[in-house]
């Protein structure tokens, strides 16, 4: 089900994001049976009263880094082709396994993610290396490979430097 | 506060599953809490991922898909 293999990435980007995956749900229903969908909205409403309210606004680097995950073309073209390259095989015939594809899945899902929270704060102007891992939570060294992954795409690049640390900009592009 | 905070949450139902569902918990009576707001959708695999990303940001607590 794609719908299934779709939220299984959600699940993992929440988890990365420290949004509690409990608050994205999915369940099957069918049209006969009112009385399940009934139990699971009240199950579900219980279990997301429990986690309290959940504020936007502070996780509003995060989910736009989400969001541009969800929308890069590489996210995008690997959820499509999820059940061609598992079950039928690429153009050379070559299967891949299902585990095989979560790992690669999981990889993209982690570098897309990082790349994206640097470059979403990066939106508000040119940060140093320093101020980058503040506002996105990782280590100095994984902030400066993946400028250089979003340097390589032509999304950021070099802005001086503050003492010993180097500034990065937003591309106009 | 903490007592009395009921959740919001954004419900997307597929017409021909969930949502005759729905319909047939609505006319049996079944009582449900009133949390969820439903988007009917022509299927579930209609949802995108970024309908729930937009979900979450414009202010619900919770989004459920149903198929």
């Amino acid at each position: 089900m794609y719908t299934q293999k779709r939220m299984r990435v959600i699940d993992r980007l929440l988890d990365m994001s420290g949004i509690d995956r409990r608050r994205v749900q999915l369940r099957w229903v069918s049209a006969a049976e009112g009385q399940l969908f009934a139990n699971y909205i009240k199950e579900l409403s219980e279990e997301l009263a429990g986690l309290g309210p959940f504020d936007a606004s502070k996780f509003s680097l995060r989910l736009s880094a989400i969001e541009s995950v969800l929308n890069s073309p590489r996210m995008r073209w690997l959820i499509g082709i999820d059940r061609q390259v598992t079950e039928r095989g690429n153009v050379y015939s070559e299967k891949i396994d299902s585990a095989r594809f979560e790992q690669i899945l999981q990889a993209v899902c982690e570098t897309e993610y990082r790349n994206a929270l640097i470059l979403a704060s990066l939106r508000s102007g040119p940060k140093t290396v320093r101020e980058l891992c503040a506002a996105t939570g990782l280590e100095v060294r994984e902030v400066s490979s993946r400028l250089v992954d979003v340097e390589k795409m032509g999304a950021a690049e070099l802005h001086g430097y503050v003492g010993a640390d180097p500034k990065f900009i937003r591309t106009a592009a | 506060m903490s007592d009395d905070f009921e959740p919001k949450a954004l419900a997307f139902l597929c017409n021909w599953c969930s949502y005759a569902g729905a319909d047939l918990a609505g006319v049996s009576r079944f009582q449900y809490p009133p949390t969820i707001r439903v988007l009917r959708t022509m299927c579930s695999g209609r949802v995108e991922p970024l309908y729930i990303t937009e979900g979450l940001k414009s202010g619900f607590d919770g989004v459920f898909v149903f198929g």
